[in-house]
């Protein structure tokens, strides 16, 4: 056994060339390989982290995957407002432990601003119930103050202290923007990884001053600026149960009051139903990376392939020397688990040296946190696969090895 | 006591209707320098691939150091291979990928009888045949790529002698030589089977190199299917 390792290895070191080609061809679908897998699990993971802690989401009612949509991810728009009053309602049930209200509709420069009041800071949860952290200031002073995200922060160079113009609706026309009113940068968030660090966060208030025509009194009491812009409706609310065991209860009782038709949902299931919408996506990607594999074996077979017809004289010297057909059969698998092998190996070395230097772009670029973590358990059953076909793939150049070693003998073929 | 004995041998290739080689009696006595004149097509390759066992015969029995060799299975015949025949090819006898020394120690590889208890003995045997054989010991480490074809012969034949293996076959050993190198392979491989008292049956359809063999055979007195056709 020892002579066929140290055969199979002097054979392939001798032909350098395409031995290395065909580790890289290994290495390099072992890379998409995991590399896709990595992202795939990060993506949910980072994706089922953006809320955490909030019991149930109430809007509108609508289907749970549109109102999640614009609630959570500030996709799309909802279609329908909740009033003051009925939110005012179901705040002040006793089995409610604390409310956010969620007003959207207005953009700042391609980013969302989303109207809420300082509880947002103080109930809003994402990760493993990480509430939000400033990486700067704090949180708003006045009406007009604005808490930014890491991300709008970062993209449009902002700082504390700056002033900033919203415009309404979401696309960022000179004709719609609320010149009257400037806000002022109070704080901006750590990056989170999630759709905060894509959102401008204003007072409830302000919302509602710079759509009512005139200019907004500043010169008020906060108190008195808080009651003459009372906002008649909010799009939606994140809500916190006093008990695990009374958000059924409340549900139920949310969807079916009278006032007006409301939905609540809960964000985990939510979730789950959305990322099997979106897995279909990720299963193609996957399948495209199994054909990459695929693709890397059949390079190798036909290079093993290939290196046979002109090995004919080895094996007959061998044959000769006293070679069994099972150890020339022995010395080419020998060969294709060597290639695989040191394929996984660079493959998986690449995988943690691109994370390494990328790992601190991607997360600012895409919020997208890759770590250098070991191989999860699925990552090693991946490579374990890819080892097990390419002995399985290396069955065939053996075996016609081995026809071919029976027929000559040691009957010398030209090279 | 004959080291090969041939009885009632008849073989024939497959989907052939005639016989390619049918030998009534040969037989070879142990220490013996035997030259088997042939031209091609009088059976060699035949009658070698049925010595070293890699075919067997329709009927009749090839006996080797006493065992019957027709009664052996594949991996046993290669074991037998292995331990009691060193072969030497025509030309290209060599691994490329190894070295000098490495291509000698491949018999030992295969064979546990050939191999000496340790590495370290098979690589000052193989360094000694080396020499003796007129390889400098500059050339032992070299890639085989390096040496002259007169060499690689020679080397070759070090791998056929080491570990003494009973038989040594040598298959038209000299074609790629000239005359005088001709000479000169086939008096150090038979100065070394001479010491280590190894058969040696030596292949070829030059009558010239018939000086210092025991005996001759002609393979066309020998095969009675070759004079039937």
């Amino acid at each position: 056994m020892n002579s066929v390792m140290y055969l199979a290895w002097r054979s392939l070191s001798s032909r350098r060339s395409s031995t290395v080609l065909t580790i890289l061809t290994i290495a390099i679908s072992v890379l998409l390989l995991l590399g896709v897998e990595r992202m795939r699990t990060q993506a949910k993971q980072s994706f089922a982290n953006t809320i955490s802690g909030t019991d149930l989401i109430v809007g509108a009612r609508a289907g749970q995957i549109n109102l999640l949509l614009y609630a959570v991810f500030r996709l799309g728009n909802p279609t329908q407002n909740i009033s003051w009053q009925s939110y005012q309602k179901i705040a002040a049930d006793p089995k409610v432990a604390w409310t956010v209200p969620i007003s959207l509709g207005d953009s700042h420069r391609g980013f969302r601003v989303l109207g809420t009041n300082t509880d947002y800071f103080k109930y809003y949860r994402h990760g493993s119930k990480q509430l939000l952290a400033f990486s700067q200031g704090g949180e708003f002073e006045n009406m007009f103050g604005a808490v930014v995200g890491a991300q709008v922060a970062k993209k449009l160079g902002y700082s504390v202290g700056q002033k900033i113009i919203i415009a309404h609706g979401i696309s960022d026309q000179s004709f719609n923007r609320h010149k009257n009113s400037p806000f002022k940068i109070t704080g901006i968030l750590a990056a989170t990884g999630t759709s905060v660090d894509h959102t401008v966060h204003v007072t409830l208030e302000a919302i509602e001053a710079i759509h009512r025509s005139g200019k907004p009194a500043v010169n008020m009491s906060k108190q008195a600026q808080k009651e003459k812009y009372r906002p008649s409706q909010i799009t939606a609310f994140l809500l916190g149960a006093h008990s695990k065991m009374k958000i059924f209860v409340l549900q139920r009782q949310i969807s079916t009051t009278k006032i007006e038709p409301l939905s609540a949902i809960l964000p985990g299931v939510a979730l789950q139903e959305l990322w099997s919408i979106m897995s279909i996506a990720e299963q193609a990607l996957f399948v495209v990376t199994v054909f990459v594999v695929i693709a890397g074996m059949l390079g190798m077979l036909s290079t093993l392939l290939i290196s046979l017809q002109s090995r004919r004289r080895e094996i007959a010297i061998l044959r000769a020397l006293g070679a069994r057909a099972t150890y020339i059969v022995a010395l080419i698998l020998t060969e294709t688990v060597f290639l695989t092998g040191i394929g996984i190996i660079v493959g998986a070395a690449l995988l943690y040296l691109l994370i390494g230097v990328f790992a601190p772009m991607v997360r600012s670029q895409y919020g997208l946190s890759l770590e250098l973590s070991m191989f999860s358990s699925s990552e090693l059953y991946m490579l374990l696969y890819v080892q097990l076909i390419a002995i399985v793939v290396g069955v065939i150049p053996a075996i016609s090895v081995y026809r071919q070693s029976l027929t000559d003998g040691i009957t010398v073929r030209a090279y | 006591m004959n080291i090969i004995e041939l009885n009632h041998v008849d073989f024939r290739w497959q989907n052939t209707a005639d016989l390619t080689l049918a030998i009534d009696n040969l037989a070879i006595k142990r220490g013996q320098k035997v030259l088997l004149n042939g031209d091609s097509g009088s059976g060699k390759s035949t009658l070698l691939s049925l010595l070293t066992g890699i075919n067997k015969p329709e009927k009749g029995s090839i006996k080797i150091l006493g065992v019957e060799i027709t009664a052996l299975s594949n991996a046993k015949m290669d074991n037998f291979r292995a331990d009691h025949i060193g072969y030497i090819f025509q030309q290209f006898n060599l691994i490329p990928y190894l070295s000098v020394v490495e291509n000698v120690l491949l018999s030992c590889r295969f064979s546990k009888k050939r191999a000496r208890s340790t590495l370290k003995e098979d690589v000052t045997q193989a360094h000694a045949l080396l020499s003796q054989l007129d390889i400098g010991s500059h050339l032992f480490d070299r890639n085989i790529t390096q040496l002259s074809i007169g060499q690689q012969q020679r080397v070759a034949a070090a791998r056929a002698l080491i570990g003494a293996p009973q038989i040594i076959i040598a298959d038209e050993p000299c074609s790629a030589l000239d005359p005088a190198n001709s000479q000169r392979f086939i008096e150090l491989l038979m100065r070394e089977c001479e010491q280590q008292q190894s058969t040696l049956i030596l292949v070829s359809h030059d009558e010239s190199l018939s000086a210092g063999f025991d005996y001759q055979l002609a393979l066309s007195q020998i095969n009675l299917a070759s004079q039937l056709s």
